[in-house]
């Protein structure tokens, strides 16, 4: 059964949700965007369905924050709640409904970067908290993490100060550099917080994208194929195949007539598969329940 | 890992923890205002808008600068409202949250910069409308009184208590229908959009009647005539205007 941060949202099951929910954090221009689009049709290839969503792609109010952010006027409690509305549009149409049908979802944020930017807005934390406290506590959280001095090349020379990335809402009047380093850095200073507190994966983010994207597949692996975990039910297999051999090994060296009959009687009898679960390649055992 | 967490980027010094306008969010506004708010709340029907519209004008009269704030009306939010009733897109989550942004709107641009500024604001509807409405969606009650911590607090929230009858008595006949989302048929209680409203309505006129005594609202015997209602309304409005800077808007 998985868990929420603490509240749970009204007609929400939390059983029944097989799939694996993996989020990708970073502050702006950590390439997390990146990465989901190499990650996405690795995990296809290998036969599993994969959701990818991100902030503001919700159908109810993904225009409605694009629009109301072109307007320049968008307060901060606003712009915090708005954000936890296309959030959590996103968490019931699209995050729970995939999970429920065995997808990996990717997304390309979660509750966290909401809750540093708000936070950073100068909302208050406990507050903005127990807002994201009916959110899914997700199977893995791999932050990108990239210091400003690599950062600013990146997103200096691709494509430029963005008004948002650089808390002009914040800083009006002030150079769009300074408002850029000043913002990214307490940014930064607030998702370091969030690591400690909501056990990050931490991931290099300054070095290429495929060293990164080689290290975030062997980790995505081990949460979906968790072939070499030493979980009792391995143990209980290996028990039995060893067993299984003995077996065949004693009959075979015995070298009585009709093997296969003697082997019949004399084979240890499974395990019901109740009683162990099998490996499987979507998903661990263990949680299916 | 090898990357720096410095604070100090070239010759810039990081100032954090930020100052923005509003510091940061408190337990319903304890904000010491020049303003006043007043806010009516109650169910479809029970005859506060009324009863709001004659504040208003005798407040003017006297001299006030009022400031009037709908529930349900930001400018920045209404299209992401209008389009989760039209596609009937909104779970009780998200029609709580489409409506405490549509709030939070209000109160950064309509409420708070107005009773900073002295003035007298009132809002048909408030925080309560919400609390009642969402909990009878079904929602945590300590969740949606927590989002709506940032709204400042009233002097005085009037609370039109009705009968039920009466206030569909009122509604018959007086608009065309019953709405969707007001009559509660979002909650699949039954298709009949008439009983469908006596059920939501019945829901949160109890979730009214707790809150009465949670954040001491003030009752009004809404079967009473408008005048007699209204010379209660006024004599309350009045104790709370004793200290308050009048701001003439028209001299």
């Amino acid at each position: 059964m998985r868990q929420t941060y603490g509240k749970q949202l009204p007609g929400m099951r939390l059983t029944d949700l097989p799939g694996k929910l993996i989020v990708i954090e970073g502050t702006d221009g950590a390439g997390r965007s990146t990465q989901i689009n190499l990650l996405k049709p690795w995990l296809e290839e290998l036969g599993h369905a994969v959701l990818d969503t991100g902030m503001t792609r919700s159908r109810l109010a993904g225009d409605g924050i694009r629009r109301a952010k072109e307007r320049n006027n968008l307060g901060r409690v606003t712009q915090s709640l708005f954000y936890a509305t296309d959030f959590i549009d996103r968490f019931e149409k699209e995050i729970v409904p995939a999970l429920r049908a065995g997808f990996i979802v990717l997304t390309d944020r979660y509750i966290y970067s909401l809750m540093a930017r708000a936070i950073v807005r100068g909302m208050d934390a406990n507050w903005i908290r127990s807002i994201y406290n009916v959110a899914l506590r997700p199977d893995a959280v791999f932050y990108l993490r990239i210091g400003i001095e690599q950062l600013l090349p990146r997103v200096v020379f691709s494509r430029g100060f963005d008004y948002w990335e650089s808390g002009m809402d914040l800083f009006p009047g002030q150079d769009i550099y300074e408002g850029f380093c000043n913002y990214q850095a307490a940014l930064l200073a607030e998702f370091d917080r969030l690591a400690e507190e909501y056990k990050f994966e931490i991931v290099d983010a300054s070095a290429d994208a495929e060293t990164v994207c080689t290290h975030l597949k062997r980790k995505v692996l081990e949460i979906i194929e968790p072939v070499h975990v030493e979980a009792p039910e391995a143990k209980l297999l290996g028990a039995f195949a060893e067993s299984l051999a003995e077996k065949i090994f004693a009959n075979l060296s015995s070298g009585n007539g009709a093997p296969e009959h003697r082997a019949a009687q004399s084979f240890p009898t499974a395990p019901p598969a109740a009683q162990v679960p099998l490996l499987r390649r979507n998903g661990s055992a263990g949680e299916r329940k | 890992m090898g990357i720096s967490s410095s604070i100090h980027i070239g010759p810039y010094e990081i100032f954090y923890p930020l100052t923005p306008s509003i510091s940061s969010v408190q337990q319903y506004g304890q904000h010491n205002l020049p303003g006043r708010l007043f806010v009516v709340e109650g169910i479809d029907g029970s005859g506060k808008s009324t009863q709001l519209s004659l504040l208003h004008k005798w407040l003017e009269a006297r001299g006030y600068g009022v400031v009037f704030s709908e529930w349900n009306s930001s400018p920045l939010v209404k299209d992401t409202t209008k389009l989760g009733k039209k596609k009937k897109l909104l779970t009780p989550a998200t029609f709580s949250l489409v409506h405490a942004t549509d709030f939070a709107d209000r109160t950064e641009h309509s409420i708070l910069p107005f009773l900073k500024a002295g003035a007298i604001v009132l809002c048909d509807r408030y925080i309560y409308t919400a609390f009642a409405r969402d909990v009878a969606r079904g929602m945590d009650g300590d969740w949606v009184r927590d989002l709506y911590a940032f709204a400042v607090k009233p002097a005085a929230a009037f609370y039109f208590r009705v009968p039920l009858e009466t206030a569909i008595g009122r509604l018959v006949g007086a608009r065309d229908g019953f709405k969707y989302y007001e009559a509660g048929l979002d909650l699949g209680l039954t298709l009949d959009a008439e009983d469908s409203f006596r059920l939501f309505q019945g829901r949160i006129l109890e979730e009214y009647e707790k809150m009465i005594p949670e954040f001491g609202l003030t009752v009004i015997d809404a079967t009473m005539p408008v005048e007699a209602q209204q010379a209660q309304v006024r004599r309350i409005a009045q104790s709370h205007l004793a200290n308050a800077k009048e701001l003439r808007v028209h001299p």
